[in-house]
């Protein structure tokens, strides 16, 4: 069984296209459209890497790295894809603790070494 | 003939006759205007949510084929080819539909601006292959303009290179949106694309499109650019900016004389970019140009000339820059100008504004001259020290060391009165002494030295250093360290006299055996006095007049202004006090020079003799010129006549007639002016002040006061804004 992968997203093409490549590099991958689902992911099961958009309906993917940070007191590994440009919301999300991020347009296979390097960190 | 009340009808009050039944069928009509209005609403509202529900659908449908196609390797299995093809097979039946069709291109478009790297290459061949870019050629072939706009946006996003000889047709398209966006199309299609648009583009090039037509061209990928240059020469000025834009941006310095004749160029953007250039190309020989040119350049241009000589000026410049700082009255260019000639010629200038004449510290002079006293006199002392050790015999020397190394310090400090007298400068007289003294206690004290208790002398020291406070009665000026004490007594007539120079604060502790006043040498009242071995102080008051006078002074000081000078002179004149005159010197000096005379003010060699329109006029366009022109109609007087003379010079026909217009008007009005009786209008009759001022004597002024005009430049710009406003007003 391969490595759990929460991707959250609410861009459906993009997400459907990242849960394809992610499938098929051998990843069991959950998707989640906005923060609602995520907390709710989250309050039952926690995977190995997150992988988050920082623009998000409900719960951007700031208050999801305080919320795995803080409130679950969790280090599970959290990617985060952003915009270009939006370099402030990047430096937050380093100093909340995300591990990693990947800017708009993203390259599926390069997401996919960035969870591989993480994960096995 | 009298009218029945029944014939007699008010049809004022009478309300009008209404058919209801037209209000019926109105109300009926609204109704169903407002039904068919809610009805189309609710309509379109559904068929647009139906469509994006389809759409929704379809793109949910296509997804999981396009990410198939993304990321299809060769490595696959074979059923996994199968898949493929089968999916391709499928996938080709569904884009018969146009729906289908559009809704695939639409996930294409947004799947295109989501990826990078190869997913994204791929996704584009996709796009080619299927032949979606046969709808985009078509939507070209549209006479809506929003659809050749969206289909010229979506071959640019697809890179569809074929597409370029089909949208440069559209480069110089009368529709804004569409001529952008073919713009930016042959820009990032081909790498001659920059070429074929500098060369053809007939319209202006927007600052917004210029920008996104360079970030198209950095983000090109492997690409050099062409000798921007070229298009130095070309007619659209808008393509000679954008071009100097680019030689900037990508460093072409191989256009000197081309960007340098671009200074004298009449736009003023290309002006200031062609300046731009030469300061980030250090082109050294634009600057007798840049001299040329100034003269006639807009403020913008001439601030920017003026940055460029100061980075690339030598000291050769600094006479150029000097005339224009003696002639250039613009504020702004004029601080440049100084901040140029420093730039070039560090601390060429000095600050001027606010900064007191050399006159203004001559105490400091006073202290220096102590100061060097101070040292001649330690010399002296010193020397003789020298030479007294020097007489000193070999057994005298060794007793003299053998002393060197006892601690003294237990014994009382001891002065003796010669070496203090010698350092004495300010005398001091202490004398008065009581008539009933004994003749035991009036002594003679010329055989005895100053004895100091050493503790008293050293807390007086200490507290004086360490302290910040002020003493009520500053005997001298001068800091303690520089004072010295002369003290001769004598006496005359059973009383002692002690002259004393510079008193130094710290004697006032000493232990006097005698009973004595001290008395300033200069002054004859006493200041202080030794009774019972304690030291009192007497006040020196001044005398009512002067007290009265140095208050007056000091109001004027507060309140006053150069209006004020009449009076100091006359309070000079008035009175005989050093300390009265000198105040009153002060504050003529102050007065003197702070402000303008109003004859100064509107003299030839100040701005405000000149039009108040000069200014703006020069900066503005040919439209709000005319509309200065119509202002000075209105408004204007004598100072604009200059102007309008200088105006008459100009090219533009329809400036010159209006010109000549008003300048007739003007003169006449001025004509007119000259003849009224303009002796009533003296100065005196405005600015008369009708109170008296305080002064225990009514003085008369004899002197000459140096400005009759008393009144103030705060008045002269008051009465200036109320003639405005009485002219405007009519």
């Amino acid at each position: 069984m391969g490595k759990r992968v929460l991707l959250a997203d609410d861009d459906q093409l993009l997400a459907s296209l990242l849960n394809f490549r992610l499938k098929k590099g051998g990843y069991e991958v959950h998707h989640s459209a906005n923060g609602k689902e995520v907390k709710e992911y989250l309050k039952n099961e926690m995977p190995d890497i997150i992988v988050s958009d920082i623009m998000m309906p409900y719960f951007s993917g700031i208050e999801l790295i305080d919320y795995v940070r803080n409130d679950l007191k969790s280090k599970t590994p959290i990617i985060i894809i952003s915009s270009a440009g939006n370099e402030q919301n990047v430096l937050t999300a380093f100093e909340l603790g995300a591990n990693d991020f990947v800017t708009k347009p993203v390259s599926p296979t390069e997401l996919l070494v960035r969870i591989q390097r993480e994960i096995y960190k | 003939m009298i009218i029945p009340p029944s014939q007699i009808k008010i049809s004022l009050i009478t309300a009008p006759e209404f058919n209801l039944e037209y209000l019926w069928w109105l109300t009926i009509l609204f109704f169903v205007l407002a039904v068919t209005y809610l009805i189309g609403v609710f309509i379109i509202r559904n068929k647009i949510k139906l469509k994006n529900s389809r759409t929704k659908e379809k793109k949910i449908e296509f997804s999981p084929m396009i990410n198939e196609f993304l990321f299809y390797e060769d490595s696959n299995t074979k059923e996994e080819k199968m898949n493929y093809l089968n999916l391709k097979i499928q996938i080709r039946e569904l884009i018969k539909n146009t729906f289908d069709r559009d809704v695939l291109t639409e996930v294409l478009l947004d799947l295109r601006k989501d990826l990078s790297g190869n997913s994204q290459k791929v996704l584009i061949n996709l796009y080619k292959d299927l032949g979606l870019h046969h709808d985009a050629y078509e939507k070209l072939r549209s006479k809506k303009w929003q659809v050749v706009s969206s289909g010229i946006l979506e071959l640019t996003t697809m890179e569809v290179e074929d597409s370029y000889g089909l949208i440069i047709k559209f480069i110089n398209h009368r529709q804004r949106t569409i001529r952008k966006q073919a713009e930016i199309a042959i820009v990032s299609l081909k790498k001659e694309g920059v070429r074929y648009f500098l060369d053809n583009t007939k319209y202006k090039i927007a600052e917004w499109q210029q920008l996104k037509l360079l970030d198209v061209l950095r983000h090109k990928p492997n690409y050099t650019p062409p000798q921007f240059a070229l298009w130095l020469t070309s007619t659209n000025a808008h393509v000679v900016l954008f071009a100097l834009r680019l030689i900037k941006y990508y460093s072409q310095n191989d256009a000197e004389q081309s960007i340098i004749t671009l200074l004298m160029h009449k736009e003023r953007d290309i002006q200031a970019e062609a300046i731009e250039c030469i300061k980030d190309f250090h082109f050294v020989n634009a600057l007798p140009t840049l001299k040329l040119v100034y003269p006639k350049a807009s403020h913008d241009i001439k601030i920017a000339i003026l940055d460029a000589i100061g980075e690339l000026g030598t000291i050769a410049d600094v006479p150029f820059l000097e005339n224009l700082q003696r002639t250039e009255r613009n504020f702004n260019i004029k601080s440049k100008v100084i901040g140029t000639l420093n730039k070039i010629d560090p601390e060429s200038i000095l600050p001027t504004t606010n900064i007191s004449s050399p006159d203004f510290y001559d105490v400091e002079g006073e202290i220096l001259d102590h100061v060097n006293d101070q040292e001649i006199i330690d010399k002296e002392v010193l020397k003789e020290e020298t030479i007294l050790e020097s007489e000193l015999q070999p057994e005298e020397i060794k007793k003299k060391d053998a002393l060197d190394h006892i601690d003294f310090n237990f014994l009382p400090d001891l002065i003796d009165e010669d070496v203090v007298k010698q350092s004495n400068q300010v005398v001091i007289t202490v004398h008065d002494l009581e008539p009933d003294h004994d003749l035991e206690e009036v002594l003679s004290f010329n055989f005895l030295p100053l004895i100091i208790d050493e503790t008293t002398f050293q807390d007086k020291d200490q507290s004086t250093e360490q302290d910040d406070f002020e003493p009520i009665f500053v005997l001298n000026d001068l800091p303690v360290e520089e004072e010295h004490i002369d003290i001769t007594i004598g006496q005359q007539n059973g009383a002692s006299d002690i002259n004393i120079n510079n008193l130094d604060g710290s004697f006032l502790n000493k232990k006097a055996t005698n009973k004595g006043e001290i008395k300033n040498a200069s002054a004859e009242e006493t200041l202080i006095s030794f009774e019972n071995e304690r030291v009192s102080f007497s006040p020196n008051f001044m005398c009512q007049e002067e007290l009265d006078a140095m208050v007056l002074l000091e109001n004027i000081s507060e309140l006053g202004d150069c209006r004020e000078l009449l009076l100091l002179y006359q309070i000079i004149e008035a009175h005989s006090s050093d300390v009265v005159i000198d105040r009153a010197n002060e504050l003529i000096q102050k007065f003197s020079y702070e402000s303008l005379r109003p004859g100064e003010l509107f003299s030839e060699n100040y701005n405000l003799a000149e039009s108040v329109f000069t200014d703006v006029y020069h900066l503005a366009d040919h439209e709000t010129k005319l509309l200065l022109l119509d202002e000075m109609m209105n408004v204007g007087d004598h100072k604009e006549i200059h102007l309008l003379e200088g105006i008459l010079d100009s090219t533009s026909k329809s400036l010159v007639k209006k010109a000549t217009k008003v300048l007739e008007h003007i003169k006449s009005q001025t004509s007119v002016a000259t003849e009224a009786p303009i002796s009533t209008l003296k100065e005196d009759f405005f600015f008369k002040v009708d109170f008296e001022l305080e002064l225990n004597e009514p003085t008369e002024y004899k002197g000459t006061a140096p400005i009759n005009n008393g009144y103030t430049l705060f008045d002269q710009l008051c009465s200036m804004s109320n003639s405005l406003y009485n002219k405007i007003n009519g």
